[in-house]
């Protein structure tokens, strides 16, 4: 058994020019924990989260790249390196683009966030990507974020200037036994473009608590694509906060559900000003006794007129034992606007299947090519070297399970 | 050589027994047509011998070359030699026609060429298969596209659901004649099941089955479609006891 608690103390002690941390520590001590009859709380496993498992502790050394990794770097114009949530190397250099590393002063905007109080008090350092005004980057900017120690609290800004465009890939890896709380915020200035890919390939032994804000200005663009293979409790919320009109993003989180893995996804688009346009599309899969659950809200405030606001989430199921919640919310406070949510939840269709059992494809064959054929939609927007490796994830991973449909 | 052969076959849908005893045999490179008003089990038969998983099989046998069909998977059925075109294929998002018919058991190596060339005969636009099986096909197109699978995957029997129903006047020529080449080409039996005798003018039958309540009724040459279209199928109705 770690003492949790003694080592967070310690580490703030050695940090002790950074005065917010200690604040963060006392917020989070003070909200303790969320439990599972906190209604946002309520599908976690959170009897089973003894923070006692985990030190906190000075970051590791950078590990060796894996081969994807190594992979998708390559094909990047800037790679960042965070190891343990620190900053450990930026290769490349992009024209408009910097990288910097400041103490957090996050803590006052997360006052009722237990986890994101924590990564305030016990993150290294808030990792800052800056795009210069008008810069168009062509390259992606890669961050590979390896968890090695037991605990891990990236914080991250990525920040566009007026009319800047770029695209970031972040591949979370590593994380094994361990607690890795990623916070990170996305602010957009007028007319900026943002195309973020969030790919979480934990190791399966890993507790994930991940929460990332949007701000955009008018005319914003953000494109978000989350996607989650790994950790045992997987958390993810994703807002967004549309401040000016025009603006602009489009959210697709995908998972794949193995073991006794729990997927839980929050998304709140927060349309505080008219002509702002949000489509959301969650589509998973859960197999062996794994379970996933998807709460989205839709928040329109008054004035924010002709807004349009889409909420899609389709589940697959691919054992009896699986299960998806699928909880969709609307708080509409203005009547000028377009809002739509579907959802589903259900099996492999089985007049599919037979239609392709009934060319000569194996029924096995059939299933994988009707699963890849559901996650195709997800992957078809991804940058092409990510979505080639996530294909290849997802694929072997349902090598591993046992697909049971009626 | 092949030989198809059905015997006694009883099938049952939702509770009610649509076949009651059906009984045909063919060989390769023969084309056999099968005709029959409305809710007489033709369609039944079909989806039945490729084992689809509303239809029950109560009594009967369905053998190629001495393997009986009945007791294998629908997978097995196909690959032992009995493929079914359908009447309303259906749409299988994200998968593309490629990859279904590599998994189906297409060789890789030249399938993109000899899907385009299949496409052409049957007077389909190639870009076509390049969209996920079936989504926003028209009924033709879709009918032209498992012509396309059946040409690449050459089975030993094609049976086709109501092939021509949706079809224009020339698409059902197209689909006929490849047919028809079909059955010197690789010596492919047809087994089509019809309403109407407008297939046959390009499509030779070697057989004419009339198929009433569940039976065979009447058999014969091309001379019996002529009877149906001047006399309709009222003279071969079996009146039920």
């Amino acid at each position: 058994m770690k003492n949790f608690t003694q080592s967070a103390l310690a580490y703030i002690a050695d940090h002790e020019d950074s005065p917010t941390r200690l604040e963060a520590w006392n917020t989070f001590s003070a909200l303790g924990l969320p439990s599972t009859v906190d209604e946002v709380w309520r599908y976690a496993p959170l009897g089973d989260l003894d923070l006692d498992c985990f030190t906190v502790g000075a970051p590791s050394e950078a590990p060796a790249l894996s081969a994807f990794a190594h992979e998708l770097g390559e094909r990047a114009g800037l790679v960042i390196r965070v190891v343990d949530g620190d900053l450990v190397d930026v290769a490349g250099s992009l024209e408009g683009v910097s990288v910097e590393r400041s103490e957090s002063t996050w803590s006052p905007k997360y006052a009722s966030d237990a986890f994101a109080q924590l990564n305030c008090a016990l993150s290294p350092a808030t990792i800052t990507v800056r795009v210069a005004d008008a810069t168009h980057v062509d390259q992606p900017i890669v961050i590979l974020n390896t968890t090695r120690g037991d605990s891990s609290f990236p914080q991250m800004l990525i920040t566009l200037g007026r009319s800047a465009q770029v695209s970031v890939v972040e591949y979370l890896d590593g994380g094994v036994d361990s607690l890795v709380v990623p916070l990170t915020e996305y602010d957009l200035a007028d007319n900026s473009s943002l195309q973020v890919s969030t790919y979480q390939r934990l190791d399966a032994t890993a507790w994930h608590v991940a929460r990332s804000t949007g701000h955009l200005g008018r005319d914003a663009r953000l494109r978000q694509a989350v996607i989650s293979i790994g950790a045992h409790y997987n958390r993810s919320r994703n807002d967004v906060e549309f401040l000016a009109a025009g603006a602009e993003n489009e959210l697709r989180t995908t998972f794949l559900g193995s073991g006794h893995q729990v997927h839980d996804f929050r998304t709140h688009q927060f349309h505080r000003a008219g002509r702002t346009h949000s489509t959301l599309l969650s589509k998973g899969a859960v197999a062996d006794e794994s379970r996933s659950v998807y709460t989205g809200l839709i928040e329109i405030e008054k004035g924010a007129k002709r807004t349009d606001a889409r909420q899609t989430n389709h589940n697959l199921l691919l054992s009896p034992h699986a299960h998806a919640d699928s909880v969709p919310n609307l708080d509409i406070r203005e009547n000028d606007v377009m809002c739509a949510h579907a959802s589903s939840v259900g099996p492999l269709d089985e007049l599919q299947r037979w239609y392709l059992e009934s060319r000569g494809v194996t029924r096995r064959d059939a299933e994988r090519l009707m699963i890849q054929g559901f996650f195709y939609e997800m992957l078809a927007t991804l940058p092409p070297q990510l979505a080639e490796v996530v294909e290849r994830d997802l694929g072997e991973t349902l090598g591993h399970v046992e697909i049971v449909t009626p | 050589m092949s030989t198809l052969t059905i015997q006694g076959l009883r099938v049952e849908v939702a509770g009610k027994e649509v076949l009651k005893g059906f009984d045909l045999s063919m060989a390769s490179g023969e084309v056999h047509v099968i005709m029959g008003p409305n809710g007489s089990g033709k369609s039944t038969l079909a989806h039945a011998l490729s084992g689809h998983p509303g239809y029950r099989v109560l009594e009967g046998s369905v053998v190629i070359d001495g393997v009986e069909l009945l007791d294998l998977s629908p997978t097995e059925r196909t690959r032992h030699g009995l493929f079914l075109a359908l009447q309303h294929p259906m749409e299988v998002p994200g998968v593309r026609p490629v990859d279904l018919l590599v998994a189906a058991g297409a060789e890789r190596e030249g399938l993109l060429e000899r899907m385009r060339s299949e496409a052409r005969r049957v007077e389909l636009r190639p870009e076509v298969l390049e969209r996920f099986v079936n989504v926003d096909l028209s009924g033709g197109e879709r009918k032209r596209a498992e012509m396309v699978q059946l040409a690449v995957l050459q089975p030993k029997f094609a049976m086709l659901d109501e092939i021509d129903s949706g079809l224009d006047v020339d698409a059902l020529g197209a689909v006929a004649r490849r047919l028809q080449e079909a059955t010197t080409e690789w010596n492919c039996g047809v087994l089509a099941i019809t309403h109407f005798r407008r297939l046959l003018q390009e499509l030779t039958p070697t057989m004419i089955h009339v198929v009433s309540e569940g039976r065979v009724v009447a058999t014969g040459g091309p001379e019996l479609a002529e009877i149906l279209e001047k006399d309709g199928y009222e003279p071969f109705r079996i009146v039920q006891k």
